[in-house]
């Protein structure tokens, strides 16, 4: 398995609707220069860089992370970009842990940014339209994109087909009710992008479908930010939590899947997220996790729907497939259930910064467990068409 | 001229502008990327080529484990150790392998379809399924109309390019025997006009009562968003003659010049009819206090063209306007 290694610091760049303010160079060196402080260091300690940009039409170049390996103080170092869809910054944690416990190097930095909202739609004269269509880029280009294929109509795909396994599930005053605590959960977070956009159920169910099944309000929110995390091993990371006196978030499971993106025999199963469903239990695996909902304290779901939060969590082993509406029913993500869920808001609240989003949300776990003195958070990405990708993190605290 | 590969409209004219945030001045530039191709369809061209000139759907077999692949996507079979596939003619009819999702706010590529729905089908002897736009040619797509396992058959667009939306597919029980067993069933072949109206109650002296009232209240509401200037923009260019039906009476609600004007009586060739049960929910819509998408989702409102949603969607807009300006 190679050595022990553990996240030592971590930061984030406010999340917001539209940075005029900054580019993706300056909204990288804001979170790397605040990771980096958080864990007493300077970029001279650290070994490499990986990168977690989702889009390149986002940033409007290609190979959008050259610019940033000098301006982030890493010249001549080793830098890798990773992009996976919407699990972009999960597979990049999972990247920079490999080399390090591989003992390439003894540290890296883990650095999310997308500049998701400057392109624009002249017809409509507004962003997210554009937004969509940018996205629309990435269903298949030779039987999909034309028929208006969209991150929402693709991930509505799964959940209607989850629906049709069990038509009791994922009821519309459940969803509205989770959306409405996540409002709640963000009020905390200060670079969350709707910090203060707390919502009730009602709200959410009488908000307009944009895509059937989906409401306005149970549906991530594309944003601007960074995110950035620095990773060691073994020995690095204790010197380093001895120097700034904050313990070490140890990376103690990792799992990943890719499904087909056709479905059909042999192929990908519409009402199931496969992808989830191993990644979470070869990270366990890993971690030597036998019962999530016991051992997890603190979960980093990627939200990109409230409906798919509910599929992820079943697949993931924290309530039974067909009952995901537990997690509200029984309480278990309500304030003092045995869950702590998307204590930042979540990305329907704290907004989608693609490339960063899962960065974030380690940011966030790791936060909760040092702040209330936890063990253990799981950080979840998922990404690409037909929930097609998945990415699972465990983090142990001592 | 012909069709060009990125609207005129989409473009921006070259320029920026400036946006000051907290006293400081940023330059904001109109740009773009923009990138054309001769792009090749190579191991795919039969499969378009096909589509396009034959209207035959192709799929391929492998020789090795059998299964049967829709669209044609691997030639190789990868479960078999890249096993050799053959090219086979597919049914034209199949089922829905899941309840399809229906897009109602897309992003301006498809502003024009809207709503559409895009599922999978599974063509009789496929193993894989094939992502198409669902359509029905009973009015308006609402949840419910196209499930899991509702029969299929695919439709071939008259005017074909050897793309994937040479095709899309409706309901086989809205077909005919003889629509249903014809090979290559073009467009225009379907009855568009079909939809069947929902029946209302007849009139009596109490519902008319309730229909006048409503429709007064309407009319004032017409000539607040025909004096409010953003709601008119809503509808600038746009021209329509709607039949709208509703228990107790009917009236036409006519488009044209900004301005919405409501007269009595029936008109024989309306652009599309609107039928409201209860005129309230027409009367909530507009004045922004309902939705008028979430009605015709829950068939409190009918309206006899999918196509006419652009409609619904402006007086939707018109709704939002007209409260934001009185803001
Ligand atoms: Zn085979």
């Amino acid at each position: 398995m190679g050595k022990r290694v553990g996240i030592v610091g971590a930061a984030v760049t406010p999340f917001k609707a539209k940075w005029y303010e900054k580019t993706y160079y300056e909204l990288s060196q804001m979170a790397t220069a605040d990771a980096l402080a958080d864990a007493g260091m300077e970029p001279d300690e650290v070994d490499a860089a990986f990168y977690g940009i989702y889009n390149d039409i986002f940033q409007r170049t290609c190979i959008p992370e050259h610019p940033l390996q000098g301006i982030i103080g890493l010249q001549n170092k080793f830098g890798l970009r990773v992009s996976n869809g919407g699990a972009t910054g999960a597979y990049a944690m999972s990247a920079a842990h490999a080399y390090i416990a591989a003992g390439r190097f003894k540290t890296a930095l883990v650095l999310g940014v997308e500049k998701a909202t400057d392109c624009f739609d002249f017809m409509s004269m507004s962003a997210t339209p554009e937004v969509i269509k940018t996205i629309g880029w990435s269903g298949d280009s030779f039987y999909e994109q034309k028929l208006g294929w969209t991150a929402a109509d693709s991930y509505a795909e799964v959940v209607l087909a989850y629906m049709d396994e069990h038509p009791d599930d994922l009821k519309p005053e459940v969803t509205a009710e989770i959306s409405a605590l996540l409002s709640e959960q963000a009020r905390t977070n200060e670079y969350a992008q709707r910090q203060f956009d707390q919502v009730t159920p009602e709200e959410v169910l009488n908000s307009r479908t944009v895509v059937y099944p989906f409401k306005e309000l149970e549906i991530c929110v594309y944003t601007e930010g960074a995110a950035a995390l620095v990773m060691a091993e073994e020995e690095t990371a204790k010197e380093i939590s001895r120097r700034t006196g904050q313990p070490v978030a140890w990376i103690t499971g990792l799992g990943e899947a890719n499904e087909h993106s056709f479905a059909g025999k042999n192929h990908k199963i519409m009402s199931r997220i496969i992808s989830h469903h191993l990644a979470a239990h070869r990270a366990y695996e890993m971690a030597g996790i036998t019962d999530p909902l016991k051992a997890v304290d603190v979960v980093e779901v990627h939200d990109a729907f409230v409906h798919q939060l509910e599929i992820t969590m079943a697949e993931m082993g924290f309530v039974p497939r067909g009952q995901a509406d537990k997690l509200i029913e029984e309480g278990l993500i309500l304030p003092g259930g045995e869950l702590l869920l998307n204590p930042c808001g979540g990305l329907i609240y704290s907004g989608h910064a693609v490339g960063a989003s899962n960065i974030m949300s380690a940011w966030s776990a790791r936060n909760e467990l040092i702040k209330r003195k936890l063990k253990t958070g799981l950080v979840h990405g998922t990404g690409s068409t037909v929930a097609q990708y998945g990415a699972v993190m465990i983090m142990e605290c001592d | 001229m012909s069709k060009k590969v990125i609207p005129q409209e989409a473009i921006p004219d070259q320029g920026g502008f400036t946006v000051k945030i907290e006293g400081k001045e940023y330059l904001v530039m109109n740009d773009a990327m923009f990138t054309f191709y001769q792009r090749s369809m190579g191991e795919f061209s039969d499969f378009f080529l096909t589509l396009r000139d034959e209207r035959k759907i192709l799929g391929c077999r492998c020789t090795s484990c059998g299964i049967v692949r829709v669209p044609p996507f691997a030639l190789r079979c990868p479960e078999c150790n890249f096993a050799p596939t053959e090219i086979m003619e597919m049914a034209d009819t199949g089922t829905m392998i899941a309840t399809p999702p229906i897009t109602y706010f897309a992003n301006s590529l498809f502003q024009k379809q809207v709503p559409f729905g895009r599922g999978r089908i599974l063509l009789k002897g496929a193993d894989t399924a094939l992502s198409i736009n669902c359509y029905t040619t009973r009015g308006i797509l609402v949840p419910g109309l196209i499930n899991k396992g509702t029969e299929m058959k695919v439709i071939f667009q008259d005017e074909r390019i050897g793309d994937i939306t040479d095709i899309f597919c409706v309901p086989a029980a809205e077909l005919t025997a003889e629509q249903l067993g014809k090979k290559g069933l073009l467009s225009s072949e379907l009855d568009w006009e079909r939809a069947v109206e929902p029946q209302l109650p007849d009139e009596t002296g109490e519902n008319k009562a309730l229909f006048e009232s409503a429709l007064g209240e309407l009319e004032a509401l017409a000539a607040e968003l025909n004096d409010c200037a953003r709601a008119r923009q809503d509808i600038a260019d746009w021209q329509r003659v709607i039949q709208i039906k509703a228990t107790g009476g009917s009236f036409i609600l006519q488009i044209k010049g900004e301005q919405l004007a409501i007269k009595p009586g029936v008109e024989p060739h309306p652009d599309f009819t609107i039928v409201c049960p209860d005129l309230k929910v027409l009367l909530d819509g507009l004045g922004y206090r309902g939705s008028l998408t979430q009605a015709i989702m829950k068939r409190a409102l009918w309206i006899s063209k999918n196509s006419e949603f652009t409609t619904i969607f402006k007086l939707e807009r018109m709704a939002r306007s007209l409260a934001r300006s009185k803001k």
